[in-house]
């Protein structure tokens, strides 16, 4: 026996025209309607008495799901996991997260609308829909607007195209198409559903032109772009650091100080205990501001990490560094002599690596001078308030 | 319509009632109570006025046809544009009493003494006036062109008012600015936020919003403006909703900026308005002005549902209220709560402002009759 068509359609030239036909047919008793139109019409889906839909829910939902993923991750990171200031504000600076949790509100909620929309509501991919082979599927997508009294899904109710024509025509539409006529396809052929196998070619050809838009890019940028006279983008006469170069004998990039040499600043340092260092050397700087400035400079740059910024051995890091910095303010520390000061600077201790490379000798003499200032400031006695 | 009947005759008490309390506020109280209380409701029915004046001039300017059927309901209440001006004028009694730059040490103070360019008594009330030319001139061009209409049908008064709209724009940025910078931020000279002039905006579009949406449901409850649809009232809504997140937007920007510089002479504002005494109500005020609202209109089907448009509508307007008190009344010293002298300005500036709403409801026809779009705005469909 041959199959029902799949739907009678008809055409209508405006949004009004549909929205009226509907409660008519209604009326008519043609339940199982359509509407295809090429923008979305306000309220059809009341008209047409479909199930609300649960997208607004939806965005909603997962907008607020956003919301709490962007605050839990920013509390997590910057209060939880890795405490650390920013700008002296508190660990849990809700004011700053808001930006990010706008963010990602937004973003979930988009992409739900788009992706739940596609693929969950409208249930692709789908391989083909009779009203996208038949003959006005052009002008739906053009200017008119179709209505369609359809089989239903399991085609449990056949349709009377006769009688379903004459209420389309009835309540103004133009023209009037039986869809999915099975007996029409063999002769005109105009009935061709999309099938897996075109999905496949699809997705081949998808891929194609995938590879062939990036073999082209990376032409563009790796050939195009370097052929003379852009060459010099590439070609700079500079040397990377731990790289070979073909400039000197020895093939290596980096050189080694002139044999014989030492560098301003950093002469050789042989002491190797703290006392002998004490017998040898003694502060050579005059305590001025501008000596104590640049140890506060030196000091916030290398020390206050470990230290903390007043030297109590409590920085904000404390928890994240394992070591335990020494309490540079305590009475230990404020009976060091300035150069047995100078010698840990010089070449560390335990935990606490070598400053010799990063600071030259006045600049750790300078930070001594700190030290002690700090250690003055943290010990005050009455004296030095008057 | 006139305002008698019942409903006129309590108005009028209560207004009556409230001009008693407000007079001896002045006596009893201190002046600065008094000033304070009346600046907030000068500036609630002048934002109201410029609000529903935007929206007039807003329709013309984008050429929008759904509002047209709506749009004598703005066009009535932007009236409330022209009693600010004899309320300004009064208002400016206060200059030498809340405003510090009028204090006496004012001249000492460096800062103060490098604004007193612009913060100056003569200069103040020249620009107040010119505010008010502006805003007459607009009001008469565009509401009062719109009524003539309804005689003459003459369609080159609506592209008249399309060729003001734009100019229009840039004296309403123009004058929202200087009333937010002059009236409100001015009250502590030295703060300042660039984007003051923006809030004050957001908020007043709000609050002529909520207005409109207000008297709109009034006159289809007397069974007039029958012809506008549940199509414009969810365009309405959509605005309402919209402006809801602008404003909240705006008033975070500006407060975050602000925290997270961390500069004195900035973040004093928000410390005496957001902590201590006060931060409840910038709580209430985030939850009434965004949070509620927010989820209140969120749906599609909220938006042209009349009976939560009215709700939230009262709200968004009792919101903007909110946000002018947070603003201006911390200055004087108080702690937010409402005694009876700010009841009593309460009751005389609802009062008289609802008397002055109900008659103007009166003017002109309930249809813009004479607007060349109106056939199409009354067919307009979402
Ligand atoms: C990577 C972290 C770190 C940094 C950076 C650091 N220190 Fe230390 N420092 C330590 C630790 C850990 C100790 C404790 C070593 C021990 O006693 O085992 C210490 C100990 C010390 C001591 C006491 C040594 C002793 O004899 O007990 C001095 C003095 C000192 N540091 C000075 C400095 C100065 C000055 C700087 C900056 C140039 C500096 N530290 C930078 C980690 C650090």
């Amino acid at each position: 026996m041959a199959e029902a068509p799949f739907a009678v359609l008809g055409l209508y030239p405006t949004a009004q025209a549909l929205t009226d036909a509907v409660p008519k047919l209604k009326l008519a008793g043609f339940d199982g309607l359509e509407a295809y139109t090429p923008y979305p019409i306000h309220r059809l889906d009341e008209v047409l008495g479909l199930k609300k839909t649960p997208l607004g829910f939806l965005v909603l939902g997962m907008g607020l799901v956003g919301t709490a993923s962007a605050l839990g991750l920013e509390w997590f990171a910057d209060a939880v996991d890795y405490p650390f200031i920013v700008g002296g504000k508190a660990l849990f600076s809700w004011q700053a997260f808001v930006p990010v949790m706008f963010e990602v509100t937004v973003l979930f909620a988009t992409f739900t609308a788009g992706l739940a929309m596609l693929f969950v509501l409208n249930k692709l991919p789908f391989f083909g829909h009779p009203v996208l082979a038949s003959k006005s599927i052009a002008a739906i997508t053009c200017d008119r607007f179709a209505l369609s009294i359809e089989r239903g899904e399991g085609g449990e109710k056949p349709i009377d195209v006769a009688a379903a024509r004459r209420a389309l025509e009835a309540t103004g539409a133009e023209s009037v198409e039986v869809v999915g006529d099975p007996a029409a396809a063999d002769t005109t052929g105009a009935y061709a559903p999309f099938t897996p196998r075109d999905a496949v070619k699809a997705a081949l050809m998808i891929a194609v032109a995938c590879a062939v838009a990036g073999a082209g890019m990376y032409a563009a940028v790796k050939v195009v772009l370097t052929v003379p006279p852009i060459t010099h983008i590439q070609n700079q006469p500079k040397l990377n650091a731990q790289r070979a170069s073909t400039f000197f004998a020895d093939g290596s990039g980096m050189r080694l100080p002139v044999a014989g040499t030492v560098a301003r600043g950093h002469l050789p340092y042989p002491f190797k205990s703290p006392e002998e260092a004490e017998a040898a050397l003694a502060n050579p700087l005059p305590r001025t501001a501008a000596v104590l400035e640049k140890g506060r400079r030196e000091y916030a740059d290398h020390c206050g990490v470990c230290h903390g910024s007043i030297g109590n051995g409590e920085p904000s890091l404390s928890s994240a560094y394992g070591g335990k910095p020494a309490n540079l303010v305590s009475a230990t520390f404020r009976g060091y002599s300035d150069a047995r000061l100078y010698h840990v600077i010089t070449v560390g201790k335990n935990a606490m690596p070598s400053y010799a490379a990063d600071l030259a000798e006045d600049e750790r003499w300078a930070v001594v001078h700190y030290l002690r200032a700090l250690q003055r400031s943290q010990n005050a006695r009455d004296e030095d308030v008057r | 319509m006139s305002a008698t009947g019942s409903a006129g005759k309590l108005l009028g008490a209560a207004a009556l009632v409230g001009l008693c309390g407000a007079a001896a506020t002045y006596l009893v109280e201190t002046p600065t109570r008094f000033w304070t209380n009346y600046l907030i409701w000068f500036l609630f029915l002048l934002t109201v006025g410029l609000g529903t004046l935007f929206m007039v001039a807003l329709e013309y300017l984008v050429g929008s046809v759904w509002s047209v059927p709506v749009r004598r309901v703005p066009e009535r209440l932007a009236s409330f544009t022209l009693v600010a001006g004899p309320l300004a004028l009064f208002g400016l009694l206060s200059l030498k009493v809340i405003y510090p730059w009028t204090q006496a040490g004012a001249a000492a103070n460096p800062v103060l003494a490098g604004k007193a360019v612009w913060l100056n008594v003569p200069f103040f009330a020249a620009r107040v006036v010119l505010c008010l030319c502006l805003w007459a001139a607009s009001y008469w061009l565009l509401v009062g062109g719109s009524f003539k209409q309804d005689q003459t049908r003459d369609p080159a008064i609506t592209v008249r008012s399309k060729r003001f709209a734009p100019f229009f724009m840039a004296i309403f940025a123009y004058s929202v600015t200087v009333v937010a910078f002059d009236w409100i931020s001015s009250l502590e000279p030295e703060w300042y936020s660039d984007i003051f002039g923006v809030y004050l905006f957001a908020g007043s579009f709000i609050a002529g919003l909520a207005a409109s949406v207000l008297a709109l449901f009034y006159l289809v409850g007397k069974g007039r403006l029958r012809e506008v649809r549940s199509d414009h009232y969810y365009n309405l809504g959509g605005l309402l909703f919209g402006f809801t997140i602008f404003w909240s937007y705006i008033g975070f920007a500006q407060y975050m900026l602000i925290w997270y510089a961390n500069m004195p002479e900035e973040v004093s504002w928000y410390r005496l308005r957001v902590q201590g005494d006060w931060a409840p109500v910038a709580l209430i005020l985030a939850a009434v002005h965004f949070v509620i609202p927010f989820f209140a209109l969120v749906s599609s089907r909220a938006k042209n549902d009349p009976t939560r448009l009215k709700r939230v509508a009262v709200l968004a307007l009792f919101a903007h209220l909110l946000d002018l008190y947070w603003m201006v009344y911390p200055t004087l010293g108080r702690g937010p709560m409402p005694g009876w002298p700010e009841l009593s300005f309460a009751l005389l500036f609802l009062g008289g402002g609802l008397l002055w709403a109900r008659q103007s409801m009166g003017h002109g026809a309930d249809l813009p009759v004479g607007d060349p779009f109106l056939k199409q705005g009354l067919e307009f469909r979402l």
